[in-house]
């Protein structure tokens, strides 16, 4: 275990180090990780035990028997103390004063302009970023300016070549440190040359692992867990970080949360780690965990709009309009033109009903990014609702070419297709949805009523899919029943019974009550009698005396046959004559 | 959203373009100088007029020259001005320094515009007309500009920059970006020289193509040369043929640009839409027809199509565009998925120019296309019964749709596929599926069904007026016609006088129903195709009259030569409408060989293969290969048969539902028979027999010839009784299965055992039924080997029917003659020779020769055939009569061949090591 103690002193320093260098939300980043670090208790204020008193309450109701029970980290694993970096020099020069506040106003090529003759590696650095930055600032104007007929243009970053050829020119003199090469990393994927990317910012990151923006770019480019074992990382905490993010990206949430509840060790408030460990929660259904995290969450920290878009999501799924209004009102507030304030706006105005009114948030959350994948998908699903299924089809294509494993939007695509009458046509898309998430029933459940929609009639293909569900837990129980009333179709009696018998205890189980039981009664009653077990029958026919209505006097019939069959009547009458 | 495509049209001012203005503004200056300054003669400044005009036709091309391209042709055009005119042009641009100036430049071009009301044109005043050509373009630019925010401006300013200064330092012969590339790529190999990363060195090789600092040179377009050319040539005259050098343009460039390198050009994608949609069609087009062989690369197309939605990816044209690409490159994963990708984005609304716009598309799409290319790239990947579940549901989507265009493809496209899976195999699979259409006619047969597919598509094609579709619809209905012949229950009988459809002269008619087509497609040319994709000269050839070849063989001859004009213009035709016509010709080829012409059919496979194999899908090109090797077997004898087998196999083997293996299996049998080799050919019966029944199902045509080959063999083993079993049983089959012209074949199959076996009597009402089979169903060729196994048969009753018998084979010896393949040649003279020499009033040693002549041509014939059976009778016929002659000599000759080939039937195993 990392001591406290070293973990606070390295990330003090290197939020110093990173905001020298204009990495802002890098520095942010650490800043969060320094607070979220148990409180040191030689220096503490009133007001940072205030604080922090008021999480670790809550806190202890779910996590205490976690912290205690999460395995420490095997011997083998050592922490390699990585040596904090020299300053290379300790006065600035006046023109890096000069071209930081340039670049604190936002004037990037000024700024890169002010620092063209620098040689300290600060000032280096410093002026390729701030033309990375300028560059990309055009970038971003020149392709509203030129969106020509067939909706791009071909804007690129036109600082991208010269960067490049200069960085890697530093590179092969060696005069260049770990930001550069992640600069140089971030240059290299723009310009799709991946495999040199990853390599630049393995490079940058094991020399200086502080540094959370190059971590997070690394993350993006390994889209395979492949990818992610072969990197050649060395030890250190954020490593760990890294993982439990890359995890989570690659559907990996086990092992993600794994690492999640190994950092909490060290950095028992971080907002960072309960807004992952929440994200991964919500992605294993685990809504109402999630919720009470994110109450903790921002109650810690109330001007957060990072992530609570999928609050917003939990919220929807549990239908709670008010609070959603709520968290939609402060976050508007708070900053009103984040993707993810959009997000939330969007999704009150779903639960509301009002269709219109969402997607235009949901439009409004992809103008501001354009790869903002759950907007896409919510997008789809209101124009589901509104049954404009073209809309729909086109919103989900989107969100699965941005992302190919969103079962999400293969499962919508699935529907939307199967709206419109083409069964056959929607099964691909429902395949594609379970190879992403195999283990869910609900998908299963609609791959199987795909099978049976009229068009199709595919019973066998149907039932397959329904014992796959039934193997998954399905929790809402269609599976079960449908299974033996799709056998009773195909009179297969025997079957039909396992299957009803199986519902009848999910519902004991359960405690439901409702036609499905009272089917399963009928059928089950039905059944034994004719196989002349007579017992069960009677079983379940004095079940079904329980309730009123036309099952009540079906059961009493019934329960005359038997007992006529009983009393040594001839049973070859009772044979011609089923009840 | 939706996948529309926004309003296309959009011309935007290109650098290009300003140069065209200038040289515009020096043809027609503001002053109204008779002939402006640097001209020194009319003719001049006509030919600088022309080449204007070519420019502007070009300007909707795609790819735009280069500055340094255009001061090149200036330099052929302009003669011994060309120095002054490009000065003029450069200095024009480098005046050019500020957006400011820009402006300027277009509010002076305004002024050579002559006023749209001066009515009093001066004699000698030139005046750009604004409604003429040039004015157009002309006031198209101004326009253009006028509609340009400053940033718009400004983008111009900077690339007319680009545009000149890749013009100067091409010239240079330095480049300093190309040197920063140098050193750039250095850098990267050093790079990778640290890391050891295996596979950098591809994806550098990619990333050095796509930075766009590569000065990317562009091939001009030939348009312009010819016209160059043409100017150069004849001045004088270029007035007069100035507009066909202007259409000629435009197809050529149209052309050219397919040729083009498929890089990406950066300024590419400031063209407007309709220019990328019309090029992308021609893409499509050129994959279609170059994609199944492997001389054209799809990878380098591939590349190209990956990079295009990066840039512009409203454009979901492309991703059926790579749809098209994989499927003919056989990447069934790759294939589906573009497929899928393009219908969610387009919503099939885009790019389908055959179907017209109906008021509802936009709100639903157009998602049954979809599944009816599901189908078909199902069908075309092997997926028989997937295809035919999602074309199902294809029809009940476009009924439910009312989207009639679509469901007459997708019927035909069904009934395609109905008729390419076999007999047996369909019926289980149309048995359990769910349809509207199929299940109404769940009580038919599968032939039935594909009659009623077919009709029903036709109804609904004609009424839509799909010329397309009808051509190949009426193509579809001759085939099933010939294939599955109507017997009408009435007037059967060998006097009715009746015609089938079989008959060639009605397969053609039926054809031509479907050849307006040829005529009127350019009047379905929609926006999308490309302005002159159909060349005049092309339409003109058409214009001529093409009759059916019945008329005569001669007519056949000079139709063709005007195809072969037609081909060297065959760049305009859409790649399916010359497959439409290929197979029709492919069609006819068929329906001679039923009636038996040879001499036809051969001449309509090789109209088909010289003329069409190059835009032919690989299948039909596969069937003409296998009739002409058939025909060389027929004809030529085995020998050369094999060699062009051995072609073919290279050729096709790879093509899926490959032929060639079946044609080979049957041309081994075929010569194991004629060698005596009974136990290969048994063996080659149950190789086709086992490849008649597939995992697929049973494929009854097939099975129906291995059972006819195996009576053959059981025939020539002499084992009578097995082999009518077989043919009995056969022709049980093929009465059950409706399989018309099978029965006439297997009737004079087991009339031929009758024959062997000694048993004339037995066989003669065998070979008169199929002799009146034959004549109802206008089998022409098989209508003479029946009559001449009758006639073997009456002799066989006898020598004092020999009269008869000759009588009869004197009736059908023209047919066998000039349509007999060389074994039924054979038989035919050997027989009339056994005829006169059993006919006693016949005299050898008077009449010699008749005898004598027909045993040699006979022999020589089945040499070529290595047919030993029949050669040694010739021979043996032939030996008698020398022997009779008292020509001792030639007896001995004619005896030794006899024994040789009686020696060779005996052993047949040193033969068969020669064909393993």
């Amino acid at each position: 275990m990392v001591s406290k103690e070293s973990c606070r002193n390295e990330i003090r320093a290197a939020i110093r180090q990173l905001s020298d260098r204009c990495l802002y939300s890098a520095a942010k980043w650490a800043g969060e990780q320094l607070v979220g670090i148990e409180q040191d208790p030689s220096n503490f204020t009133p007001s940072n035990t205030r604080f922090q008193r008021g999480s670790s309450s809550i806190r202890r109701r779910f996590s205490t028997n976690e912290s205690i029970s999460t395995p420490q980290p095997s011997v083998g694993f050592s922490q390699a103390a990585t040596p904090l970096p020299e300053e290379d020099e300790t006065i600035d020069g006046d023109l890096y004063l000069l071209a930081k506040s340039y670049f604190d106003c936002r004037e990037y090529r000024r700024a890169s302009h002010v620092l063209r003759d620098q040689t300290s590696k600060k000032s280096v650095f410093l002026h390729f970023y701030a033309l990375y930055l300028a560059g990309e600032k055009r970038k971003e104007e020149e392709m509203i300016e030129l969106e020509g007929p067939l909706g791009k243009s071909n804007a690129i970053n036109r600082e991208l070549v010269s960067l490049e050829r200069d960085l890697s020119a530093l590179r092969r003199t060696g005069a260049i440190d770990s930001f550069g090469l992640y600069l140089y990393g971030v240059v290299l994927k723009e310009k799709g040359n991946e495999t040199l990317a990853i390599a630049s910012l393995v490079e940058s990151v094991n020399s200086y692992p502080w540094n959370w923006s190059a971590w997070s770019e690394l993350q993006s480019l390994c889209t395979s867990i492949e990818t992610l074992d072969r990197l050649n990382l060395n030890n250190h905490w954020m490593k760990d970080f890294f993982l439990g993010y890359a995890y989570q990206e690659l559907r990996m949430h086990t092992e993600s949360l794994a690492k999640y509840d190994y950092l909490q060790g060290i950095f028992s408030f971080s907002n960072y780690i309960q807004a992952q460990t929440a994200k991964a929660q919500y992605s294993l259904r685990e809504f109402d965990q999630v919720e009470i995290m994110f109450e903790e969450l921002l109650r810690n920290d109330p001007y957060r709009v990072e992530d609570m878009d999928l609050y917003s999501n939990v919220l929807y799924a549990k239908e709670a309009c008010a609070a959603l209004s709520y968290l939609a009102h402060k976050v508007f507030l708070t900053d009103k033109y984040r993707p993810e304030s959009c997000c939330i706006i969007g999704n009150y105005y779903s639960l509301k009903g009002q269709h219109e009114k969402a997607v235009m948030y949901f439009r409004r959350a992809l103008k501001l990014n354009k790869k903002y994948l759950s907007a896409w998908t919510l997008m789809g699903h209101e124009y589901v609702e509104m049954k404009n299924t073209p809309a729909a089809i086109d919103a989900y294509r989107r969100a699965v070419d941005i992302n190919p494993s969103d079962y999400r939007a293969w499962y919508g695509l699935g529907q939307a297709y199967e709206m419109m009458g083409m069964p056959f046509y929607a099964l691909h898309y429902f395949r594609k949805s379970i190879f992403f998430l195999p283990n869910d029933s609900r998908l299963w459940i609609a791959m199987a009523k795909c099978y049976q929609t009229e068009q199709l009639y595919m019973l066998e293909e149907a039932i397959k899919c329904y014992k796959r569900a039934v193997n998954c837990t399905d929790t809402e129980g269609i599976a079960l029943n449908q299974l033996a009333k799709l056998h009773q179709k195909l009179g297969r009696n025997e079957e039909a019974a396992y299957y009803f018998e199986k519902d009848l205890e999910r519902m004991d189980a359960e405690g439901l009550e409702g036609p499905n039981m009272f089917e399963a009664l009928v059928f089950l009653a039905t059944h034994f009698k004719n196989h002349k077990k007579f017992e069960e029958a009677e079983v379940y026919c004095t079940r079904l005396l329980d309730y009123s209505g036309p099952e009540k006097e079906k059961a009493k019939s019934l329960l005359r046959g038997i007992r006529m069959a009983q009393t040594g009547f001839p049973s070859m009458d009772l044979e011609h004559f089923p009840i | 959203m939706a996948g529309l495509t926004r309003t296309a049209g959009a011309f935007a001012v290109t650098p290009h373009k300003i140069s065209v203005c200038i040289l515009l503004q020096i043809y027609a200056p503001s002053a109204q100088m008779s002939l402006p300054f640097p001209f020194s003669s009319v003719s001049q400044h006509n030919r600088l007029g022309l080449y204007l005009l070519s420019l502007t036709k070009c300007c909707d091309d795609i790819y735009e020259p280069k500055l340094e391209e255009l001061i090149n042709q200036l330099r052929d055009v302009g003669e011994e001005m060309d120095a002054w005119l490009t000065d003029h042009l450069t200095n024009r641009f480098s005046s050019l320094a500020s957006p400011d100036d820009l402006l300027n430049f277009f509010n002076d071009m305004r002024g050579i515009l002559g006023s749209p009301d001066s009515g009093v044109v001066q004699d000698d005043q030139i005046i750009l007309d604004p409604n003429s050509n040039l004015g157009m373009f002309f006031r198209r630019c101004i326009l253009a500009f006028n509609l340009l925010s400053f940033e718009g401006v400004c983008h111009l300013f900077s690339s007319i920059e680009d545009y000149c200064k890749e013009a100067h330092s091409s010239s240079a012969q330095f480049d300093a970006s190309n040197n920063d590339l140098e050193s750039l790529t250095h850098y990267d190999q050093m790079d990778m020289e640290i890391y050891a990363i295996d596979k950098a060195t591809e994806e550098l090789e990619l990333q050095k193509n796509v930075s766009g600092s590569v000065p990317f040179h562009l091939h001009t377009p030939e348009a312009i040369f010819k016209v160059i050319e043409g100017l150069r040539v004849s001045p004088k005259e270029s007035s007069r043929t100035s507009k066909k050098i202007t259409e000629t343009t435009l197809v050529a460039s149209a052309s050219s640009s397919t040729v083009v390198d498929t890089l990406v050009d950066e300024s590419l994608f400031l063209r407007t839409n309709l220019q990328i949609q019309g090029f992308l069609m021609e893409q499509a087009d050129a994959i279609e027809t170059h994609g199944s062989s492997s001389s054209f690369s799809s990878s380098s197309i591939e590349s190209f199509l990956e990079q295009l939605p990066n840039l512009a990816p409203e454009l979901h044209h492309v991703h059926f565009l790579r749809y098209l690409n994989k499927l003919h490159s056989d990447d069934y994963f790759a294939a589906l998925d573009n497929l899928l990708r393009y219908f969610d984005y387009s919503a099939g609304t885009e790019g389908f120019d055959l179907v017209p716009p109906s008021a509802d598309c936009s709100m639903y799409g157009r998602y049954e296309i979809a599944l009816l290319c599901l189908g078909m790239m199902h069908f075309r990947f092997g997926h028989p019964n997937l295809a035919l579940e999602v074309l199902t549901e294809a029809v009940r989507v476009s009924q439910q749709l009312s989207n009639d265009t679509c469901l007459a493809y997708t019927l035909a496209a069904m009934s395609n596929l109905l008729s390419e899976m076999g007999i047996a195999s369909t019926s289980s699979v149309l048995g359990s599926s769910y349809s509207p259409v199929t299940s109404t006619a769940s009580s038919l047969s599968v032939q039935q069904r594909v009659y009623i597919l077919l009709k029903e598509s036709l109804r609904r094609a004609d009424s839509l007026k799909l010329r397309r579709l009808v051509a190949s619809n009426h193509l579809a209905m001759a085939k099933f016609e010939l294939m599955h012949v109507q017997r009408p229950l009435l007037s059967f009988g060998p006097k009715a006088s009746m015609r089938h459809k079989t008959c060639p002269v009605s397969v053609c008619k039926e054809i031509r129903l479907g050849a307006h087509l040829i005529s009127d497609f350019s009047s379905e040319s929609s926006p999308m195709t490309v302005d002159g994709s159909l060349s005049s000269a092309w339409l003109k050839d058409l214009q001529k009259p093409w009759g059916p070849p019945v008329v005569s063989q001669d007519s056949g001859s000079r139709k063709s030569s005007t195809y072969f004009q037609l081909c060297d213009h065959s760049v305009s035709i859409p790649g399916s409408v010359s497959q439409l016509i290929g197979a029709s010709y492919l069609l006819r080829a068929t329906s001679w060989e039923f009636y038996g012409s040879a001499p036809m059919a051969r001449m309509n496979t090789l109209v088909y293969a010289t003329l069409f194999g190059d835009s032919s899908s690989s299948s039909d090109g596969e069937l003409a290969y296998l009739k002409l090797i058939q025909h060389l077997a027929l004809y030529k004898g085995h020998k050369d048969a094999f060699a062009a087998l051995k072609i073919a196999e290279e050729k096709f083997l790879t093509v899926s539902k490959s032929k060639i293996l079946l044609l080979k299996l049957q041309l081994l049998h075929e010569r194991a028979l004629h060698c005596g080799n009974l136990k290969l050919a048994q063996r080659m019966c149950n190789e086709l027999g086992g490849l008649a029944s597939t995992a697929m199902g049973v494929d009854m045509e097939l099975k129906v010839e291995a059972s006819l080959r195996e009576a053959r063999t059981l025939l020539a083993a002499k084992q009578y009784s097995q082999a009518s079993n077989v043919a009995h049983y056969l022709f049980c089959t093929c009465h059950k299965f409706n399989l018309q012209i099978e029965k006439a074949s297997v009737l004079l199959l087991l009339a031929e055992i009758h024959k062997k076996s000694g048993n004339s009597v037995l066989g003669l009402p065998y070979a008169l039924a199929s002799i009146s089979f034959c004549q109802s169903f206008n089998l022409d060729l098989l209508r003479a080997s029946a009559t001449l196994t009758l006639a073997e048969l009456w002799l066989g009753l006898g020598s004092n029917h020999a009269k008869r018998a000759l009588d009869l084979l004197h009736g059908t010896f023209p047919m066998i003659l000039g349509h007999g393949g060389l074994e039924l040649r054979a038989r035919a003279y050997i027989f009339e020779a056994n005829c006169y020499l059993s006919d006693p009033n016949f005299s050898v040693s008077t009449d010699s020769d008749t005898v004598l002549d027909s045993l040699r041509q006979a022999s020589d014939e089945l040499e070529a055939l290595e047919y030993h059976e029949l050669a040694a009778e010739a021979s043996y016929l032939m030996a008698m009569v020398y022997d009779k002659l008292g020509r001792v000599e030639e007896r001995e000759e004619a005896a030794a061949l006899f024994k040789k080939h009686i020696i060779a039937l005996e052993n047949p195993q040193d033969v068969e090591q020669n064909m393993a």
